[in-house]
């Protein structure tokens, strides 16, 4: 790698004292990974649901029922 | 039409049955079982077919209501060793990582890459915790037992025929029954997996095995599976046990596997999947289950290792190609879990789920061109609210990782709008409040994140700092002690303490 001759120079003070002051910073939640299904769990969510949309459509029907009787 | 009318019927719902086309099957069965009701083939067939719409594999089920959770007798120890135990997940010495860099779950463990029904639950401390964690796939209410879910799957399943179940347990005679093998274990299967009538399950099996002079491993594992259902996990044991002495079989180590997980016995559990894999080498089953216990007690090293023993036998294993690749993420490498998560895509996994790994891995591995690509397929893909939420928070981060800090507040709103409960956006909420200097909404946002999920440390210890700053020392110490209770390793908030209690000395 040839060097590059930068037209910027970094500044390193050779003399005093660098100081830090440590603040307490707010932390951020970190990023969440989303974890995969396993096959089973997606078998069961799928029939959970179907049953869930079976159950409301026959609610659904019944109630029509008993209001087409009345 | 014609040419099927003319094939016989019988033939034609096995060929249905075999090309797992289960309704028609079941249906055409009917047809014969309506001309013929002693047609014993179409009725075992039947069975089947009824069961395997239903089937899944008794392995992985292990869902635990709040009543085992809170009330369990079975354990051995109260205040168990370290590292013999997995309800402290936190003893392990297998250095996993610190809730700095992955977020946790509510029992304290590391967020894993890959969710079965059994990892869902964790077990919480308290009551209180136990009520709010989420137990089932969709809804956010617990099981008020353990038999919730299956429960509601039995029902539905009987809803479907307008006259009636298709075999009335009551006026069955098990005892008839139970001496025809070539029905019996049909029948079982549907009473098991159809019905989830495990008493009658159980007697099936009982009075089979009897007639089989307790030589058929076969009914000695129905028999456990019976017993493990019920809670009776000793029994359960037994008969595993004894089904292992007739027959080396896989499915019966893992089976005896889960009775021990259940009983908290992790060595015990891991020595069997040992003596498993000296009969079976190279198991993959084995391999994974003991990669899980490795997990669970937060040796994530070791697991990994046993995850990549797992592809070695296995390569296409979405489990351990899962749990690597968020190892890899949370260890601060995201350009290898991308070629894991690449890798899972050329397989043809196909869910939001991937795609939002896939985006945070590309945003983290500097490969922007990637990333909003892929969050907006991730988007595209949700299937529910949950899983929108999720992805709206994991975009708010690639907002802040930008510096667009209104995007980022926009999608932490968005995300809340999908799941009012995500703790964590709160969080994230309340910092970029406090940014634009509204102490005011920054505390309330605080406050809820850390009534929603106390287990978390973040918001306890912005709070401390935020209370820090406006005077009210006491409140800060507070909440510095909890996120101290939460994640004892943190620096900063030993540093608080510390600081705190000098301000208390002086004073």
């Amino acid at each position: 790698m040839p060097e590059v001759k930068s037209v910027f120079r970094e500044v390193l003070p050779k003399q005093g004292q660098l100081s830090v002051e440590d603040v307490p910073v707010l932390v951020l939640c970190k990023p969440k990974l989303l974890p995969l299904k396993s096959v089973t769990l997606e078998k069961l969510e799928k029939m959970q649901q179907e049953a869930q949309e079976l159950i409301r459509q026959q609610e659904a029907a019944h109630r029509e029922q008993q209001e087409h009787e009345q | 039409m014609e040419v099927t009318l003319s094939m016989d019927p019988l033939f034609l719902a096995w060929s249905y049955f075999r090309r797992r086309k289960f309704q028609k099957c079941s249906d055409l069965c009917t047809k014969v079982l309506e001309d013929n009701p002693f047609d014993q083939a179409a009725w075992s067939l039947k069975t089947r077919a009824l069961t395997e719409m239903v089937y899944i594999d008794e392995v992985e089920v292990d869902q635990e209501g709040i009543a085992e959770i809170m009330l369990d007798e079975s354990a051995i120890a109260q205040v168990a060793r370290p590292g013999t135990s997995l309800r402290l997940p936190g003893t392990s010495q297998g250095g996993g990582p610190t809730p700095a860099i992955r977020p946790v779950t509510q029992s304290g463990r590391p967020i894993t890459g890959f969710v079965r029904p059994s990892t869902q639950s964790g077990r919480p401390g308290t009551m209180e915790q136990a009520i709010r964690t989420p137990r089932t796939a969709n809804t956010a209410r617990p099981v008020t037992s353990a038999s919730g879910r299956f429960v509601r799957l039995g029902t539905a399943s009987m809803l479907t025929h307008q006259d009636g179940p298709f075999i009335n347990m009551s006026r069955l005679n098990l005892a008839k029954y139970a001496q025809k093998p070539n029905l019996s274990k049909a029948l079982f299967e549907y009473i098991f997996h159809h019905e989830n009538d495990v008493k009658n399950a159980l007697d099936l099996a009982a009075l089979a095995t009897e007639h089989a002079q307790f030589k058929d491993w076969w009914w000695k594992v129905q028999l456990g599976k019976c017993y493990y259902r019920l809670g009776l996990y000793r029994e359960a044991e037994k008969q595993f046990r004894s089904a292992l002495s007739h027959q080396e079989f896989v499915d019966t180590y893992l089976y005896l596997a889960k009775v021990y997980q259940r009983l908290d016995q992790p060595i015990t559990a891991l020595n069997l999947f040992k003596q498993g894999l000296d009969h079976f080498p190279g198991e993959v089953t084995l391999l994974t289950g003991i990669a899980r216990i490795h997990e669970e007690m937060n040796n994530i090293t070791s697991a990994t290792e046993y995850y990549k023993d797992v592809l070695k036998q296995d390569n296409t294993n979405v489990e351990a190609i899962a749990c690597i690749g968020s190892n890899h993420f949370y260890t601060d490498q995201p350009e290898i879990a991308l070629r894991f998560y690449r890798r899972l895509l050329q397989m043809g996994v196909y869910n939001c789920q991937l795609y939002n790994n896939l985006g945070l891995c590309c945003f983290y591995a500097q490969q922007y061109d990637m990333t909003l690509s892929s969050f907006e397929r991730a988007l595209a893909l949700v299937s529910s609210d949950d899983e929108q939420a999720d992805i709206w928070y994991n975009i708010g981060h690639v907002a802040v990782g930008i510096g667009d800090l209104t995007l980022a507040y926009q999608c932490f709103k968005l995300a809340l709008a999908f799941n009012n409960d995500n703790a964590e956006a709160y969080n994230n909420l309340a910092v970029l409040e406090l940014r634009k200097g509204r102490i005011e909404q920054a505390k309330a946002f605080l406050q809820t994140a850390a009534s929603l999920s106390p287990h978390m440390y973040e918001p306890h210890f912005n709070f401390s700092v935020l209370s820090d700053k406006v005077g009210d020392l006491q409140s800060s110490y507070v909440a510095a002690q909890k996120s101290e209770d939460a994640f004892p390793e943190h620096v900063d908030t030993q540093k608080m303490l510390k600081t705190l209690r000098q301000h208390f000395a002086v004073l």
